[in-house]
């Protein structure tokens, strides 16, 4: 059996080998993010069954949990894991071809990095070292938002960095606390002792850890970096922010509200969050004329209903937002691949200059309109399947208060169908514009870009039709989530 | 008095962190703002080392035999800001560079006037 650390080890190898190959022969270095994401994608895959038995405990320097930073490879973990590494090697090859100017080894460089931040935080079993991961993740993705180096670029960057440094600081105030508190930092240690704490004290440490990671998990009103970013980056940076970044945001404040603390009194509140963050990121997104910025705040509408879910406190709800996790990671990845193209043949980011696309662009039309369809959750997509799960875990609760909450959440989802399918009409029953560049315009994307956009289409479609392929595996990892004893006896125990 | 003189070191970080907060949120200047995040930064570093001290702890290295380890400090904590200044430093040195690109720009720091983007 390979061992977890390599998911961590070997691409962050990679990440600073990359520079080397580039010293050596330029065109290789865009290889290098493909190898390191196949190999995760390889190595996830593999330690998968081990770990629904049982997680893997990985110990440094012979040292048994609370004593070491350790890494708890459990269903949970490997299971993010492996979604990261599958949008990653499909980001990856798309872009290989589609960053053709500045830096270019920086860029793949910085790519591995995000990649390993997000890999390490759902792996690592150890409070500070989550947040060094974190931190791995923000600062290479700052560093991407400005890739360009255009004005937007830039501009968008220092804000997301301003606001990122502060909910850091929250954090690493949070982690002060926790320490002062338990005077250990394993994740375990703390979860079994946390109920020797009064509760104003623990409230305050999970106050300043959940507003920090908050800003990167893009929960209103903790939003306002995010529609910037997210339309500034390049396509295939946009993607890997949507689809990874502010989900590991999520698992962070998931983690410690359920295994570490085990505050099930903040839940409501935390539902209650979620459901606002889902109304204002859909209106927002309803009055954006930029393709990429209406999906920004798309996403952060699809964050809400992650976030609603999370709050049930059921299994099924907590599965159900793994499931939204998935689904929504698959398809955002998908639009802001194919839209990447989309405005680079058209030369616009407006809703408009995308009319008629259809027919210049069949092929990633198509895959567009797929992904647009699983976001708004029609059937047969996989967003349907995760929607619908969502409705059953609120409607199973039983409790009014969540009813009344999915009933706002549902109107959210048809203001989503409402701008979606005004795009997906543009796209296929509206002219071309006539001041459109002819020349070029009618090319389709290339290969290594229509091969990952039409992965995640197939994928999409497959899902939705046999959800239980992916269903299976969301039971155990909401319990790897919500069974904190179990969690605590399997990482001490031995 | 008694409360003052014992919690002092707390007291003392926490206006380090309330003070950046002040210059972040108020200042419009993207110098001063990157400035008062560096001043969180470092109140945060001065709490985290706080809270592993011992009034008249020692290091915690046993350097002559006679050294009790109930009278050393805490080294967890130092371990933790180390990482964090590392990692403040980082931030700080990709915050100067983005305002150079941010001023090459607009040909401005006030935060008032670099409004490209909005909601």
């Amino acid at each position: 059996m390979v061992s977890p650390v390599l998911l961590i080890a070997v691409p962050l190898g990679l990440a600073f080998a990359a520079s080397l190959v580039g010293l050596a022969s330029k065109r290789l270095t865009k290889f290098v993010p493909v190898v390191a994401m196949l190999f995760n994608l390889v190595v996830s895959v593999s330690l998968l069954p081990v770990a629904f038995r049982a997680p893997i405990i990985v110990r440094t320097a012979g040292w048994a949990p609370p004593f070491s930073i350790h890494l708890v490879a459990g269903p949970l973990g490997l299971l993010l894991s492996c979604l990261i590494a599958f949008i990653g090697l499909l980001v990856a090859v798309y872009g290989m071809g589609y960053i053709r100017e500045g830096a270019q080894a920086k860029y793949h460089v910085l790519y591995i990095l995000i990649l390993v931040g997000a890999t390490g935080m759902v792996l690592t079993g150890d409070i500070f070292n989550l947040f060094v991961f974190f931190e791995i993740l923000c600062i290479s993705s700052y560093a991407l938002v400005a890739y360009r180096g255009d004005s937007a670029g830039a501009e968008a960057g220092i804000k997301y960095l301003l606001q990122g440094a502060i909910g850091s600081s929250l954090v690493l105030i949070g982690i002060g606390l926790v320490y002062g508190m338990f005077g250990t930092l394993s994740m375990a240690d703390i979860a079994a002792n946390v109920r020797s704490v009064s509760t104003f004290r623990l409230f305050v440490s999970l106050a300043f850890l959940i507003t920090g990671f908050g800003v990167e998990a893009a929960v209103f009103p903790l939003n306002a970096w995010l529609p910037d970013a997210h339309s500034s980056a390049p396509s295939s940076i946009s993607a890997i922010l949507s689809g990874i970044a502010i989900k590991a945001g999520v698992y962070a404040i998931a983690r410690m509200v359920y295994t570490i603390y085990g505050a099930q009194s903040t839940l409501p509140c935390v539902a209650v969050i979620g459901v606002a963050t889902l109304l204002v990121g859909e209106m927002c997104a309803f009055n954006q004329s930029d393709i990429k910025r209406l999906l920004a705040y798309s996403s952060i509408g699809q964050m809400g209903l992650i976030v609603f879910g999370l709050g049930m406190a059921s299994v099924i709800g907590v599965s159900a937002a793994l499931f939204v996790i998935f689904s929504h990671a698959l398809a955002k990845a998908l639009l802001f691949l194919a839209s990447g193209y989309m405005i680079y043949r058209s030369g616009s980011r407006e809703i408009s200059s995308l009319d008629g696309m259809g027919t210049r662009m069949p092929l990633t039309s198509l895959c567009f309109a797929i992904g647009a369809f699983s976001l708004i959750g029609l059937p047969p997509f996989v967003g349907f399947a995760s929607k619908f799960m969502i409705v059953r875990a609120a409607l199973a609760t039983a409790d009014p208060f969540f009813v009344v909450l999915l009933a706002i959440a549902l109107v959210g989802t048809v203001i989503e169908g409402a701008y979606f399918l005004r795009i997906v009409q543009g796209l296929y029953f509206k002219p071309t514009p006539e001041e459109a560049p002819e020349e070029g315009t009618r090319k389709e994307a290339p290969l290594s870009a229509l091969v990952p956009v039409g992965v995640l289409a197939a994928l999409i479609v497959a899902v939705g039709i046999y959800p239980g392929l992916v269903g299976r595996a969301l039971g155990p990892a909401a319990n790897d989530l919500l069974d904190r004893d179990g969690y605590v006896e399997r990482v001490m125990g031995d | 008095m008694s409360f003052l003189s014992s919690y002092i070191h707390y007291v003392g970080c926490f206006s380090l962190i309330l003070i950046g907060l002040y210059v972040v949120l108020v200042k419009p200047n993207l110098i001063k703002v990157i400035i008062g995040i560096n001043l969180i930064d470092t109140g945060v570093n001065l709490f985290l080392i706080a809270v592993g001290y011992i009034r008249a702890g020692t290091a915690p290295i046993f350097s002559e035999a006679a050294l009790q380890a109930d009278k050393m400090v805490d080294p967890v904590p130092q371990a933790l800001v180390l990482t964090a200044i590392v990692i403040g430093v980082s931030v700080l040195a990709l915050a100067l560079a983005l305002a150079i690109r941010v001023y090459g720009h607009y040909g401005t720091l006030d935060l008032r006037r670099i409004k490209g983007l909005r909601w």
